[in-house]
């Protein structure tokens, strides 16, 4: 076991070195305690002046604090439901659901979406005479504020005011002690959770393939939900008070039905739930201390470089192509390119779409959204609603409807390209330094992305194709698949030109600046509904033209996809070229 | 080659960020052939106006010339002349050593026999054989700017833009850098490159520049500079950084 660096103020150096720091040296002035205050402040004080002159910041913070309120006054409202319609019976598993799902949405959102919050990274404090314990308090009052933290606690007054209505002053006042302790847990679990993953993969390989499997986990997550609405729908409602009674006590719940349990005269459980709360959050809160201390020695040192596989592998590739520089750089997946500007762009940006582990991460998103989308779309409602579970044969599907889920698939594949400039941070000064022409740039990380993204594309319109039982549709939905796409490209294209953002770089693969993800949320949206718009002649067209639509929608959606991606290059690489120092700095991070 | 014009030429280039001047006012003339060190400590503006110089960052005002070629107005010559290896920033890592230079060969426009041909003397030479296929982003600090060093030689630049070359490089690179740089010099190369480290300064290069709070202090050649003392001397007095403490940070000892 190393030793700690952060040993408190005496304990180093231990009675020999009588020339350091000593708690009772004779020259050195009293050390003062330092407090919780201290991190909070300087967490305010580190948002704050990353607000200064920066406009677009504040509009971003803004922008995520209408967010948060929006969501805490939505929570506040569904889990005061049951109080406020004086539906007792429902109560117990409002709070037990509720709160737990907001534990659950604590634990795993910051590792697949938001990010953690890094304005307090502690790999800072590493060399400040700092005790675990001052550290971990610290940081932990830091974490809580924070506008998630905030949103929280407010959607979760709700269920206080639930208790209050249905059992007086007293069962509010034990439900506010428990949110307040269940806000505490929350916190611990997220903070805890996103640590020890980062420690556990400082290796940049096994980082790349976590963030692989979280984005599988993410994307999982939408599918999951349906599934489990579903059962909802056919499960009876005592045997889901029974469910809800045992997650109530549970960490997941236990916080959350203090309340409900006083108003409905339980109040002896009140304390074994605040205790299992009290002995959940020290387990989070030292779990998360042990992860820091080697978060905090991992960020001292990089590992040493060590060979991947040995020297290198001669003329295994096709033909032996693989032998000079220029052969290991062409993936065989674009063997077919010229060995000139655009080749050597392609090649790069396809060796990139799958080293780069945020970017692999997107491919795969995209691979199960673009499967769950057009089966949610296309069984609508009706496969769950019936609820006897035997139905996928009699789908409400029609041409227009199938070409509009395919519209949404190709829009939100494109729209991964609508930050491309970002995923290359400052590497792109060797473009820039080379002197490539915003058109054939953009060309090539279109080119490079259809690589990856058409076969996929093609395996979703033949899959659906099948699950329908219309084979006769394919060629709908591979046409309107490709016209969005190409529509979104374009887009995507100007997007990433004009509206760039940087991402960190960081050993943390959860870490986010703060309120990027509100901007990148909304160049997404902005840009996926650009594409869905340009594609509604796709849509009008296969409600208007009826069988001839049929054998029309492969060409016209091919050229139309292709004719818009060219153009959006065509047009973009000129706004490119004139900015393209400008964009540089952009995506530049700071430090 | 046709060298009447100067190397580099920088006319009045400024730079703010966010009010604050970065670089004010920076002209300089950079000889054909000529070994040219740019002095000065840490935020007096070096990487901002080598940025500057190559076209990584759009100047307020002023202008910058390679080989006769306006950086701005004519950028693809000027590119093509220009080798540039930028300090702070990333190199595409993904990718191995050999596929980088590969990328930064096929980018330049070169035949691919070349580009292979080259790629495979520089690693050579550079001690990066070894490193097979092991990504760039797992690279030591000194590996890295040897790597950087290799893309920006690979297209045979007439003028090499360094920023920061001899950063974090242990002194075994460093004398390899060393020559490689001297070399291809007498070949009739020029290179420019920042530093505040005055020892190899003084070793290498005939000229100098002084650069201190966004402005040059000092130019001219290297004895022009430094006259009869030392260069460290000219420089922390160009600087105006103190070189005594009395009677402050007595607790300093005990």
């Amino acid at each position: 076991m190393a030793l700690p660096v952060t040993s408190s103020g005496g304990r180093e150096g231990g009675g020999t070195a009588g020339q350091v720091t000593s708690p009772d040296g004779p020259a050195v002035e009293r050390v003062r305690p330092v407090s919780a205050r201290h991190f909070v402040r300087l967490k305010l004080r580190v948002m704050g002046n990353s607000f200064r002159g920066q406009g677009w910041r504040v509009a971003m913070f803004a922008g995520s604090v209408i967010a948060g309120l929006w969501f805490a006054g939505t929570g506040f409202f569904l889990l005061a439901a049951p109080g406020l319609a004086d539906e007792p019976t429902y109560a117990l598993m409002t709070a037990a659901f509720g709160g737990g799902l907001l534990v659950l949405g604590w634990l795993l959102l910051p590792l697949v979406f938001f990010g953690v919050d890094e304005t307090l990274d502690p790999a800072r404090f590493a060399l400040l005479p700092l005790s675990r314990r001052t550290l971990v308090t610290g940081l932990f009052a830091a974490a809580l504020v924070s506008v998630p933290a905030v949103a929280a606690l407010i959607a979760a007054g709700g269920l206080v005011l639930a208790s209050g209505l249905l059992g007086g002053a007293a069962a509010a006042l034990v439900a506010a002690v428990g949110v307040v302790a269940g806000l505490l847990l929350c916190v611990a679990a997220s903070r805890a959770m996103t640590s020890a993953f980062a420690t556990m993969l400082r290796s940049r390989r096994v980082r790349d393939l976590a963030a692989v499997l979280l984005a599988v986990l993410a994307a999982l997550l939408g599918p999951l939900q349906i599934v489990a609405l579903a059962a909802v729908r056919q499960a009876d409602w005592d045997r889901l008070t029974g469910v809800a009674r045992i997650v109530g006590w549970t960490p997941f719940g236990a916080p959350w039905t203090v309340g409900v349990d006083v108003a409905e005269g339980r109040a002896w459980a009140v304390p074994v739930k605040l205790l299992v709360t009290a002995l959940t959050i020290g387990a989070l809160l030292w779990w998360w201390s042990r992860s820091l201390e080697s978060a905090m020695v991992g960020a001292a040192g990089g590992g040493p470089a060590k060979a991947r596989s040995g020297p290198t592998r001669a003329g295994t590739g096709p033909a032996g192509a693989r032998s000079g520089a220029v052969g290991q750089l062409f993936p065989w997946a674009v063997g077919w390119a010229r060995r000139d500007r655009f080749g050597a762009l392609v090649a790069r940006e396809c060796r990139y779409w799958w080293r780069d582990a945020r970017r692999r991460a997107n491919l795969i998103t995209i691979a199960v959204v673009g499967i769950f989308v057009p089966v949610m779309v296309n069984f609508g409602g009706a496969s769950f609603s019936t609820g006897d579970g035997t139905e996928l044969a009699a789908p409400n599907s029609s041409p227009m409807l199938v070409s509009l889920s395919m519209v949404v698939v190709g829009a939100l594949a494109s729209v991964t390209l609508a930050n491309q400039f970002g995923f290359d941070g400052s590497a792109y000064a060797a473009n820039v330094v080379a002197g490539v022409s915003g058109r054939l740039e953009l060309l090539a990380r279109m080119a490079a992305f259809s690589v990856y993204v058409l076969p996929m594309l093609g395996v979703v319109a033949v899959l659906l194709g099948m699950v329908l039982g219309r084979p006769t549709w394919l060629g709908v939905m591979a046409g309107s698949l490709v016209a969005s796409y190409g529509a979104g490209l374009a887009i995507s294209a100007f997007v990433s030109v004009l509206g760039a953002y940087s991402l960190p770089e960081t050993s943390n693969p959860f870490a986010m600046n703060s309120g990027a993800g509100v901007a990148k949320s909304f160049l997404a949206l902005l840009s996926m509904l650009g594409a869905a718009a340009a594609s509604v002649p796709m849509v009008v067209a296969a409600a208007l033209l009826g069988d001839a639509w049929l054998w029309l929608a492969p060409p016209l959606g091919l050229a139309y996809g292709l004719g818009a991606a060219l153009l959006g290059a065509y047009l973009a690489g000129d706004v490119l070229d004139r900015r393209t120092p400008e964009l540089l700095t952009a995506i530049t991070p700071r430090r | 080659m046709t060298d009447e014009h100067p190397a580099l030429v920088l006319r009045g280039l400024a730079k703010q960020f966010d009010g604050k001047v970065a670089v004010a006012g920076v002209d300089l003339d950079v000889p054909a052939g000529s070994f040219y060190g740019l002095l000065g400590p840490n935020g007096a503006g070096k990487t901002t106006t080598l940025s500057m110089a190559v076209g990584l960052l759009r100047p307020d005002a002023g202008g910058a010339r390679v080989l006769g070629h306006d950086v701005w107005a004519d950028p693809v010559r000027a590119k093509q002349l220009l080798g540039v290896m930028p300090d702070g920033v990333r190199l595409f890592d993904r990718l191995s050593g050999a596929e980088l230079l590969a990328y930064h060969g096929l980018l330049r426009g070169m035949d691919p026999a070349v580009v292979d041909q080259r790629a495979a003397e520089l690693l050579d030479v550079l001690a990066l054989g070894d490193a097979g296929r092991t990504l760039v982003v797992d690279y030591s600090a000194g590996m890295k700017k040897k790597i950087g060093l290799a893309c920006a030689l690979l297209h045979g630049p007439r003028l090499l833009v360094l920023d920061e070359p001899f950063e974090a490089v242990d002194p075994v690179s460093a004398a390899l850098i060393r020559d490689i740089l001297h070399r291809y010099v007498v070949g009739g190369g020029t290179v420019i490159f920042s530093s505040h480290v005055m020892e190899v300064v003084q070793r290498l290069c005939s000229h100098v520049a002084i650069l201190a709070q966004g402005t040059i202090k000092r130019v001219g050649t290297l004895d022009e500079v430094r006259g009869d003392r030392s260069l460290e001397d000219v420089f922390v007095e160009v600087v105006g950084g103190r070189t005594a403490t009395g009677e402050e940070l007595a607790w300093l000892s005990r």
